[in-house]
């Protein structure tokens, strides 16, 4: 199947609060598209006002996705550039921007809905996918950010393990598997 | 072996980076000023509500991490740097008693088992060390030539910062239901309160006949409680993630006058830091 030349845009285009370079922001954009095959123009906006390291992206005729500094910032030397962090944070929102548009996630939420749980599985599932993809992911993060969400139990451990394994999931298996590991919490 | 470190000179292998004061004042970014300030909570603390509770709490506790060995540190230098007093000069500013480089060998066994605690949290959290910036100002604070400057800087300043910072992540560990975290908190917070009480009935016994080197003492305390609060990270607002802890200030002899100074200081530090941060995205348009 051919993919059709999608464009990645990047705002600011130079910056003034931090040394990134958007041109290489561009690039890593550019090679997620390709291999996640988005069939639509993205626009990453870099919020560089805050240290924050939110990130986010609303799906219409272009993908806008928007990110606060922190999530493509060098944790060592502040406001400087990680390529590592910018190519980790811009995988896990443009796969979860792939998995909306590519089947199976129609019933998802919108991102502002989505509870706190929903959204740490949603993310273990998009880390684990990227370390297959070749990315060195601290998996050890996940985990705890997935047991402050499901609880510091032997069943959210089994749950965080089936979705950062898994491959090919539907919003509604990551949702059921979520909301088990949840409710049938034993604490260890 | 050698006295009066300086900050430069301190063992750091290739995994730390450091950085000081200034360049961390000098980043004019902030969550609580700018054009996308009002999209964000209007809560700040930290607590694992936040989205982001589990990168905040992993970068505190890797701050915690580094504070601890620069606390182990400054201990260990005032147990070592200063000679006991000779009794042909009472007056003497360069010297302490013996009882009191007992506290601090004491309590630089004490932050030798919070590195160790901090490190393990820090691998149970997702972090790695050296994965964030090391801030050198709490050993810097522990570099005056005048014993009680350092009981005011570090005892009470920095180990201080630390009864709040523990008490912050004590309550997000207890309410993310983390078994660890809570349980390692409380008993670190435990000590801290000791350190406190240390400086604070040192810094009072040994400026007991000299009133105007406890007013320095005191003032420099003022300084470094307002460089401590990190541009407004540690205040009474909702604006900062962490909160004064002032019961277990109270526990460790602040007075009520005392944790209310530093809750003014705080405070002010935090609005400077929005005045500086908006001020400095006024000039960027």
């Amino acid at each position: 199947m051919t993919v059709p030349f999608v464009t990645v845009t990047v705002e600011p285009e130079e910056f003034r609060f931090v040394a990134f370079d958007s041109a290489l922001i561009r690039k890593i954009g550019e090679s997620y598209v390709a291999s996640l095959r988005i069939d639509r123009p993205v626009r990453i906006r870099v919020d560089e006002t805050t240290p924050l390291g939110r990130i986010r992206a609303e799906i219409g005729d272009t993908i806008e996705v928007t990110v606060e500094s922190g999530a493509f910032e060098n944790a060592k030397q502040p406001r400087q550039q990680s390529e590592v962090a910018t190519n980790i944070n811009l995988g896990r929102i443009l796969l979860r921007v792939s998995d909306r548009l590519h089947g199976g996630f129609a019933e998802t939420p919108l991102d502002d809905d989505m509870s706190l749980p929903q959204m740490a599985a949603w993310e273990t599932y998009c880390a684990g996918r990227l370390t297959r993809m070749g990315l060195r992911i601290n998996k050890q993060r996940w985990l705890y950010n997935f047991r402050n969400r499901h609880g510091f139990t032997d069943v959210a451990d089994a749950a965080f393990e089936t979705l950062w394994s898994a491959d090919n999931l539907t919003w509604s298996e990551l949702d059921t598997i979520s909301s088990n590991a949840t409710l049938n919490a034993v604490p260890s | 072996m050698r006295k009066f470190f300086p900050v430069e000179d301190l063992a750091r292998d290739s995994r730390f980076t450091q950085i000081n004061m200034r360049q961390a004042e000098a980043d004019p970014r902030t969550a609580l000023v700018g054009p996308n300030a009002g999209k964000r909570a209007k809560v700040n603390r930290l607590t694992p509500s936040r989205p982001d509770a589990s990168e905040a709490a992993r970068n505190l506790m890797h701050g915690i991490f580094v504070g601890e060995i620069q606390a182990l540190e400054g201990a260990g230098r005032t147990c070592h740097d200063f000679e006991l007093p000779d009794s042909k000069d009472p007056l003497s500013t360069d010297t302490v008693p013996f009882a009191l480089k007992l506290d601090m060998a004491r309590q630089a066994w004490d932050e030798s088992r919070h590195v160790e605690i901090s490190v393990k949290l820090g691998e149970w959290m997702g972090a790695e060390i050296g994965q964030f910036a090391e801030n050198t100002i709490l050993f810097e604070a522990a570099c005056s030539n005048d014993p009680v400057m350092r009981l005011a800087g570090v005892n009470r300043a920095l180990e201080g910062l630390a009864i709040d910072v523990f008490t912050t992540m004590k309550e997000f560990g207890e309410v993310a239901g983390d078994p660890f975290l809570e349980f390692c908190e409380d008993w670190m917070l435990a000590d801290e309160v000791t350190h406190v009480k240390m400086g604070s009935d040192w810094l009072r016994k040994v400026t007991e006949n000299d009133p105007e080197r406890r007013k320095k003492a005191l003032e420099f305390q003022s300084i470094v409680d307002r460089l401590f609060s990190f541009g407004g990270a540690r205040s009474e607002s909702d604006d900062s993630p962490i909160g004064l802890a002032r019961r277990f200030r109270e526990l460790a002899g602040f007075t009520t006058d005392e944790v209310d100074e530093i809750a003014d200081v705080s405070l002010a530090a935090l609005e400077a830091r929005k005045a500086f941060s908006a001020a400095a995205m006024a000039s960027a348009e």
